[in-house]
């Protein structure tokens, strides 16, 4: 595959630099969290994810995001089968179904459905072409993501369904609408999970959203995540107790420390300097992106480089902020930090995707 | 070439959402900030809480010794077989094995589980557990990692029953005792002194437990020992109890009951204590089972009581010496002032007959005392009044505590009209006067305020008696014995008397070839007459209480005792045998020499 020096001159190497010391403060953090346990060779398995990442990066950089926008709606439909299948067929694990298994490999089909996501509704609304829109002239979109997301919902996966719902507002408000309509939208969420509560939400659901509200409800159930992270994050101070000393983590009071609550371990061990750095490092990266759309040369470039950063910034604004007890549990991953193959993958997939579009601004 | 799409407004609106990005970051960053930094102090705590556990280093209690350094009291390792429910990854097959190694029920073993304080803490299983159940559990260690062995200092009384009264017994501090100040410190389930010197002596028997400071992992499991503070053991005490002689006093009491104690009369150090019927405190020491409590309690004959010094009962005849030295110092009698007995002394409208019908004649004190007249005692009763009679009865010690190192001791009861309008409300009668004088009416003495006032005839002065020698080898001050005042004369008067009681009169049981032992009789009648009607005079429960009183040698005496056989009949035939054992004893064995005063007590 051949890629055209006016490309790689336009390639955004800061970006980049981030996007890579986020990676390694992930490998490192992984390290630190699981030295103590049986899994002390995860820090490994996340570095030949971010290998095989680096890889398919590069793969999707080098095509044309128009191109691959045109075939959004094949994603889109590749996307439903996938899911579908594994709804019905994947098989269970810790009581989800979640995954795919291919080969020796499990993967996660709903990273890698946002990223089809981000395509599909980039390039829906690309073709809209008028400057203010109502409610009916998102609806169709708004309903073909809704299906994906409820797909992804029953697994069962709140955390990543709910993911969408960012990326297309985000999008939705860039190609123009009116944010009264947005308003009216989220009275029908109100109303909507009002009914979500009475009928679908399982039980475990109910008592993370009670533990939130108060977790010394069940401080030893569901509500011993929340304190046990901030008691990590709180005992870290402003330096940390140091790398691979927080007694949260390698005594094993902090559950989930190598995936969703990572960040609460690297709040424990690097304290507020360290959290300064990391959050900084995102913020720079969403700033890019976002710069990214707004130096794109064409609608679908602009609303696939923004829709790509609402997923992120979702993510890791949700995920920190739960750290922090600020929102209840949802399992999340933190995009780079947090150990998890296919998590990885899709998040340097979708570096990909923009620096496919920030490459591209000039050329034809 | 193809036409750049207008951006414009799409782009505005990218500014707007850079902006509310970098906002969001903001009020993370505010967040953190109010965790880590402004809250800081309070999470380290938490986390401290989490991480540290105190596991605590329990003190053996001190051992006690008897005079010659013999051990009395000691503490043995026991086993108690333990399970952490947490570490277990299928409690209801752990629980099964376990009943199963340890022949016990499931029911039961999850009884111990719930009755534990808290989670993450070992559950006692089974206590003191025997070695076949420790070898069990040692054995299948792989299988039921969360089982395991703890060894605890469990105290052991190796006498059994003897002195058992004096040693005293523990058990675990009862919820009323958590709420006295004195237990503030104590935690609950703790082992504390419930009885004897174990009680009076509690504080400083329980040395200071330490503490392990470890750090546990989220499943409760000791990962390292961060800090140690070790135990202090409580301190040794030695006693004045000889353990030689106590086991002659015990032998002496085989087959009765009552209680007897001998103490040495220059300075109230208590040699040998027995009170019949007795327990054994080694019951207790694993906390006692409601079925060995509740037989113990319920028992009529209360083997959980000190008979030494809280069994009140009427002196009798053991009275008539400290009777005779109140009337020689009052000079009411003379030693050689002579009454004459008729057999019955008429007054008051009543008539009080002598323990000889036929009458003693004309009799002096030392023949009085010798064959026990009561006329001539009632004749210097009724000269002295009852003022005269309960004041110097209180010089003797009688009707106040002794001030033993015992708890819960008993003053026993001098009446006096003040006494007597105060409590019954009513005037005191001059024929109760005449009861008193033989140690009858409402006189009433512990065996081991007898003892003293023995001890007292013996040498003069009124000693304090103790059972603690020492503690942790330093003599303990206990206060001087004081001088009761009399004319030596006339102690010399009582005591040949009292020699003629062991002589030539009632006390001839407790004679003892080579030393010239001191003694007095008495018996303490238990019935009124209706109540002898009622019970039938074969019942063993209406014969009258057997006293004997005796110190030895008339010289330069070493050792004063008292003795009480309950239901004995008279203290001639049951309770001198007794005194003559322990004597026999004590003057042939040797006695350890005594401590010597530590250097400071003695002033140039």
């Amino acid at each position: 595959m051949a890629i055209d020096r006016r490309l790689l001159q336009n390639l955004d190497g800061p970006l980049l630099l981030a996007v890579g010391l986020l990676s390694g403060i992930g490998v490192a953090t992984i390290w630190s969290a699981t030295k103590a346990t049986a899994f002390a060779d995860l820090y490994f398995k996340q570095l030949s994810a971010i290998g095989l990442g680096v890889l398919g990066m590069v793969v999707v950089a080098s095509l044309d995001y128009r191109r691959l926008a045109d075939r959004a709606p094949f994603f889109y439909a590749a996307s439903l089968v996938v899911l579908s299948y594994v709804l019905f067929f994947g098989p269970r694990i810790a009581g989800t179904r979640r995954w795919l298994v291919l080969g020796g490999a499990q993967l996660q089909p709903s990273e890698f459905v946002k990223l089809a996501a981000a395509l599909f509704v980039a390039k829906i609304f690309a073709e809209s072409r008028k400057d203010q829109l109502g409610l009916r002239d998102v609806m169709p979109a708004g309903a073909a993501i809704g299906l994906l997301s409820l797909l992804i919902a029953a697994a069962p996966d709140l955390g990543t369904a709910f993911c969408l719902v960012p990326l297309f507002l985000t999008v939705a408000l860039l190609a123009g609408l009116r944010v009264r309509a947005v308003l009216l939208l989220a009275l029908c969420g109100v109303l909507l999970g009002a009914l979500g509560w009475s009928f679908a939400l399982r039980d475990y659901q109910k008592s993370r959203i009670y533990t939130f509200l108060d977790p010394n409800l069940d401080p030893r159930g569901a509500g011993y995540q929340t304190i046990q992270s901030q008691i990590a994050v709180g005992s870290g101070g402003l330096t940390g107790k140091g790398y691979g000393n927080g007694s949260q983590v390698q005594l094993g009071y902090l559950p989930a420390r190598q995936t969703d609550f990572i960040f609460s371990v690297l709040a424990e061990e690097l304290g507020f300097v360290g959290v300064s750095v990391v959050l900084a490092l995102y913020l720079f990266v969403l700033w890019r992106a976002l710069e990214t759309a707004q130096l794109a040369r064409d609608r679908v470039g602009a609303y696939l480089a923004a829709g790509i950063a609402a997923t992120f910034g979702f993510q890791v604004v949700y995920n920190v902020a739960m750290v922090a007890g600020l929102v209840p549990v949802k399992g999340l991953p933190l995009p780079f930090l947090s150990y998890g193959g296919s998590s990885v993958l899709a998040s340097l997939l979708g570096i990909g995707l923009i620096l496919n579009v920030r490459m591209r601004r000039f050329a034809n | 070439m193809r036409i750049y799409e207008d951006l414009r407004a799409v782009q505005d609106r990218l500014v707007v959402a850079q902006r509310v990005v970098g906002a969001l970051m903001a009020v993370l960053l505010v967040a953190f900030w109010y965790l880590q930094v402004l809250n800081n102090r309070y999470f380290l705590e938490l986390a401290e809480s989490n991480r540290i556990r105190n596991v605590p280093l329990v003190a053996p209690r001190g051992l006690l010794l008897d005079r010659g350094g013999r051990l009395l009291v000691e503490n043995r390792p026991s086993f108690n077989i333990l399970l952490t429910p947490e570490h277990s990854e299928d409690l209801d097959s752990t629980v099964a094995r376990l009943a199963d190694a340890l022949g016990m029920d499931e029911a039961t073993i999850r009884a111990r589980i719930a009755a534990r304080p808290a989670r993450f803490r070992p559950a006692v299983i089974r206590a003191d557990a025997p070695f076949a159940d420790v070898a069990a559990v040692e054995a299948r260690r792989l299988e039921l990692p969360e089982t395991g062995v703890e060894v605890v200092p469990l105290r052991a009384y190796p006498l059994q029953a003897a002195a058992a009264h004096a040693l005293g017994r523990v058990g675990e501090v009862s919820e009323r005792q958590l709420e006295q100040e004195a237990f503030a410190m104590v935690a609950p389930g703790t082992f504390i002194g419930q009885a004897g010197l174990e009680a009076r002596y509690n504080a400083e028997l329980m040395g200071r437990d330490g503490v392990r400071r470890v750090v546990v992992n989220s499943r409760g499991a000791e990962v390292a020992e961060a800090e140690r503070t070790p135990p202090v053991d409580g301190p040794t005490l030695t006693l004045t109890l000889d353990a030689s002689l106590q086991a002659a006093l015990e032998r002496a009491f085989v087959g009765r009951r009552g209680s007897a104690v001998a103490l040495d009369p220059e300075t109230g150090e208590i040699l040998a204590l027995t009170s019949q019927p007795a327990y054994d405190p080694n019951a207790f020491a694993t906390g006692v089972d409601s079925g060995t409590w509740r037989s113990l309690i319920g028992d009529p004959m209360r083997p959980l009581m000190n008979r030494v010094i809280q069994g009140q009962y009427s002196p009798g005849s053991t009275f008539k010496p400290i009777e005779a030295m109140a009337a020689l110092a009052e000079g009411v009698i003379t030693p050689t002032s002579t009454v004459y007995c008729p057999g019955y002394l008429s007054i008051y409208n009543t008539v009080f007959r002598c323990n000889r019908p036929e009458g003693h004649g004309s009799i002096d004190l030392r023949r009085a005392l010798a064959v026990s007249c009561n006329v001539y005692f009632y004749q210097a009763g009724v000269r002295l009044e009852i003022e005269r009679i309960a004041r110097y009865s209180r010089r003797f010690g009688l009707g106040s505590p002794t001030g033993v190192d015992l708890p819960a001791e008993s003053s026993g009861l001098v009446p006096s009209p003040e006494w007597k309008q105060r409590v019954l409300k009513t005037p005191w009668y001059a024929g109760e006067t005449v009861s008193v004088a033989i140690g009858q009416g409402q006189l009433n003495v512990t065996p081991m305020q007898m003892a003293r006032a023995t001890a007292a005839l013996a040498v003069g002065r009124l000693v304090q008696p103790h059972l603690v020698k020492a503690v942790a080898g330093r003599p303990v001050e206990w206060p001087p014995a004081q001088d009761l005042g009399f004319d030596p004369a006339h102690f010399e008067a009582v005591r040949t008397g009292m020699c003629d009681v062991v002589a030539a009169g009632s006390g001839w049981r407790a004679r003892l070839p080579g030393v010239e032992v001191c003694g007095k009789t008495g018996s303490a009648q238990v019935v009124t007459r209706a109540r002898l009607q009622q019970l039938g005079p074969g019942n063993e429960l209406v014969q009258p209480h057997g006293w004997f009183i005796a110190f030895a040698p008339r010289e330069r005496p070493r050792i004063a005792l008292a003795v009480l056989v309950e239901n004995g009949g008279s203290g001639g035939e049951a309770a001198a045998p007794v005194a003559h054992e322990v004597l026999a004893h004590f003057f042939r064995v040797a006695v350890p020499p005594r401590v010597p005063a530590p250097a400071a007590a003695e002033a140039p």
